[in-house]
């Protein structure tokens, strides 16, 4: 069993926060992503579970032992990292055995394990050639291949794709989820791109400045993001965020932006979360570009007065299979995703409906999900 | 307007050093404020001028040489050709002699960690531990290796193929008509010790000659050592017909050892030795040697240095280097 737990872990460079006590419970065999914007301290709770960063404050447990004072080498943790060299002069062979060869492992249990790593990466061919005769995602596999043969509990990934080009990147992706399915073990894998995060993580951990801010499946990061910088940061283009008030008339409840829009909250979610409270106060309304529709084409909703807004085509990007409409009304600008047949032109003024199953509002003091 | 640090510490209401340190992209400033002084920076176009630069990122033009021992003449060849590239570099070298004690590395890493010294270089010895890896990555210190090796490797390393060495002084001896050849190796150079018998099997083989276990003559690696390995190795049932010293001070021993058995080199052992310099130039004849290029090898890993200290991407992490082999009369059959 190699749970991963990780117990009010703070990280202090001076008096500067880098990690702030964050708790973690990562299951056996999981795919665990770390995101966040640059600096978010990705990198640096990752090298505290490799044993490469002290930590300042709390512990750490690897299979339910405290790992604080166990060197990297005795964690049973094998570690890829972005800028991850080959010995040059060394063969494919020789250079995922190194690691075996320096633990004085018995030749034939080396053998057995570079055999067996080269199979799952299909890199068997290629065991005889030097690091200079092999593509880039060839070496990333052989990177990974040294990390294999360690059979660690745990694999810790920091940025390991960044520096492959774009195609390779999408392409290595695949194979890394694939790997882990047929390795069953658990990795942690940091990267700041929330598409790879969205792709290939079981959970997905998003860190700011430090702090944790949501740990969840992609699907219900995506859905049910707890705040403003979840909702934003996950999806792409990102999420629209509009200021607005809650206005009550009678037995109803609008999000009013201001006079730019008026969108009728649906009932269901005004008996479940806590939106009489906010009666005459400011928050904020976002809505996915994907959830925002060109009221011309027919959608599995209807578009009424209560959940559409008439707005001014700025810019329109078509995308191949769909198009993006960056659209503006008084002060308020928003991107809208919308199907390829739209007829929508720059200068037009359309009509846009709103999905109202996938609409969010945030508290705009706290910035905290209302729903 | 010409600002200075201390009018941008003052706008955004932060301390001078974390306003040098975002400018300098130095790790320990958050990402808005660091966002805040550069956007005003950029905007009254902020150059911090040389010196400033220099004092706040308390640059001290030294470099730290951690060498692993310094006993042998290669260790001499490797200080003296780090010292040259350092000095035309603009850096002055401190020497830390580890005498391959992980104590007294550990020990002298404060210098690093100090920063008494803008980076290190570290030459020869074991394998880079963890702790070098921590020092270069969560200390933020330019690190280099030299003839060190590294299981992560995630450190500039500028090393010799030693299996290439042993490799050409092997198949010389053979095709000088050797057949039993003898391996002398230092215990305390581990993995680098391993690559040079790699080389010599792998030459072996490739003439169909079987690796014969007692031929090789694992040692401390002192002149003494050298001096009893021959005299183990002249006791066997099927004694040696050459012999390949796989460092300087074990050459010696052994050509002593020769020697004063009344033995001839090249007449009675073929001899192919390690190290071109004054210790090994003194024997007649004069030896054929695997000669390591330390000029280079020092001169690649203050160019590694002083690049990563500019903040330049370094073009490839690890630089191998061939050793040459120096013919001479000991390993040739008259
Ligand atoms: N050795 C250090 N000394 C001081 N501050 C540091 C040190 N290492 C990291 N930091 C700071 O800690 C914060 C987190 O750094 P970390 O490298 O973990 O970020 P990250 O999320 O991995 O970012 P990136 O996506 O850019 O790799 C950053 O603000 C960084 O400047
Ligand atoms: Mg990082």
């Amino acid at each position: 069993m190699a749970n991963v737990t990780l117990k009010n872990v703070t990280k202090k460079f001076g008096d500067f926060v880098a990690v702030d006590s964050q708790n973690l419970e990562i299951i056996d065999k999981e795919f665990l992503v770390l995101v966040g914007p640059s600096g978010c301290g990705k990198s640096t709770t990752l090298r505290m579970v490799a044993g490469l960063e002290e930590i300042t404050e709390g512990t750490i447990e690897i299979g339910d032992k405290v790992v604080n004072d166990v060197p990297p080498k005795d964690r049973d943790i094998a570690m890829v990292f972005q800028n991850y060299a080959l010995y040059p002069h060394m063969n494919v062979y020789d250079n995922m055995a190194f690691g075996l060869k320096l633990r004085k492992f018995p030749k034939e249990e080396i053998e057995r394990r570079v055999n067996d790593a080269a199979d799952i990466l299909g890199i068997q061919p290629l065991l005889d050639r030097k690091p200079k005769q092999l593509s880039g995602g060839q070496r990333q596999r052989v990177a990974l291949g040294r990390a294999i043969v360690r059979e660690p509990k745990v694999f810790l990934m920091d940025e390991p794709l960044s520096n492959l080009d774009a195609k390779l990147r999408v392409q290595m992706r695949t194979e890394l989820s694939k790997l882990h399915d047929r390795l069953q073990t658990t990795v942690i894998y940091v990267t700041h791109d929330q598409t790879e995060a969205m792709t290939m993580g079981d959970r997905i951990v998003v860190l700011r400045d430090g702090v944790i801010q949501q740990v969840a499946d992609p699907l219900s990061l995506y859905n049910e993001p707890k705040n403003v910088f979840v909702a934003g940061f996950i999806g792409s283009p990102a999420m629209n965020f509009l200021d607005a008030k809650i206005v009550q008339e009678g037995d109803e409840y609008y999000i009013d932006g201001h006079g730019t829009f008026k969108i009728k909250i649906p009932e269901d979610k005004i008996e479940k979360y806590s939106v009489k409270d906010y009666v005459d106060k400011e928050v904020i309304f976002g809505v996915r570009p994907e959830d925002v529709v060109d009221a011309n084409i027919t959608h599995d909703f209807d578009v009424t007065d209560y959940n559409s807004f008439v707005a001014e085509v700025e810019v329109v990007e078509p995308m191949g299979s769909e198009i993006y409409l960056y659209l503006a009304e008084k002060d308020h600008q928003m991107i809208a995703r919308v199907e390829a047949e739209s007829k929508a032109q720059v200068g037009d003024n359309i009509t846009l409906g709103i999905d109202l199953r996938k609409i969010h509002i945030f508290d705009a003091e706290t910035e905290e999900v209302i729903f | 307007m010409q600002l200075t640090l201390k009018d941008i510490a003052r706008m955004v209401g932060v301390a001078e050093s974390t306003v040098s340190r975002a400018i300098n992209n130095k790790p320990g400033v958050g990402e808005d404020t660091k966002q805040k002084i550069l956007s005003i920076a950029k905007q009254f176009n902020y150059r911090p001028n040389q010196l400033a630069r220099g004092l706040a990122n308390k640059q001290t033009n030294m470099i730290a040489l951690f060498i692993a021992e310094m006993k042998s003449p290669s260790a001499i060849e490797i200080i003296s050709s780090i010292e040259k590239a350092a000095n035309q570099a603009g850096y002055q070298v401190i020497l830390c002699n580890i005498n391959h004690d992980l104590a007294k590395e550990k020990a002298y890493l404060e210098l690093l960690d100090t920063n008494q010294v803008d980076g290190a270089i570290f030459a020869g010895g074991q394998l880079a531990d963890e702790h070098l890896i921590k020092a270069s990555l969560s200390g933020e210190n330019k690190i280099i290796l030299l003839n060190r090796l590294t299981e992560e490797l995630l450190l500039p390393s500028v090393i010799t193929d030693n299996s290439r060495g042993t490799y050409l002084a092997t198949e010389h001896l053979i095709t000088q008509g050797a057949q039993r050849i003898a391996l002398l190796t230092d215990e305390n150079e581990s993995l680098i010790k391993e690559e040079k018998v790699s080389g010599y099997q792998k030459a072996l083989e490739e003439h169909a000659i079987a690796y014969n276990q007692n031929l090789v003559i694992d040692s401390q690696g002192s002149r003494e050592a050298g001096y009893h390995a021959f005299l183990e190795l002249i006791n066997l049932s099927d004694p040696p017909d050459a012999f390949l010293a796989t460092n300087d001070l074990l050459t010696v021993g052994l050509v002593e050892a020769i020697k004063m058995g009344g033995y001839f080199i090249p007449l009675d052992f073929l001899l192919v030795g390690y190290g071109d310099n004054l210790l090994t130039s003194i024997f007649d004849p004069s030896l054929t040697v695997v000669k390591e290029p330390y000029q280079e090898l020092g001169q690649k890993a203050v160019d590694f240095l002083t690049d990563s200290l500019a903040g330049k991407k370094l073009a490839e992490m690890i630089v191998v280097l061939d050793p040459v082999l120096k013919i001479r009369k000991s390993s040739i059959k008259n």
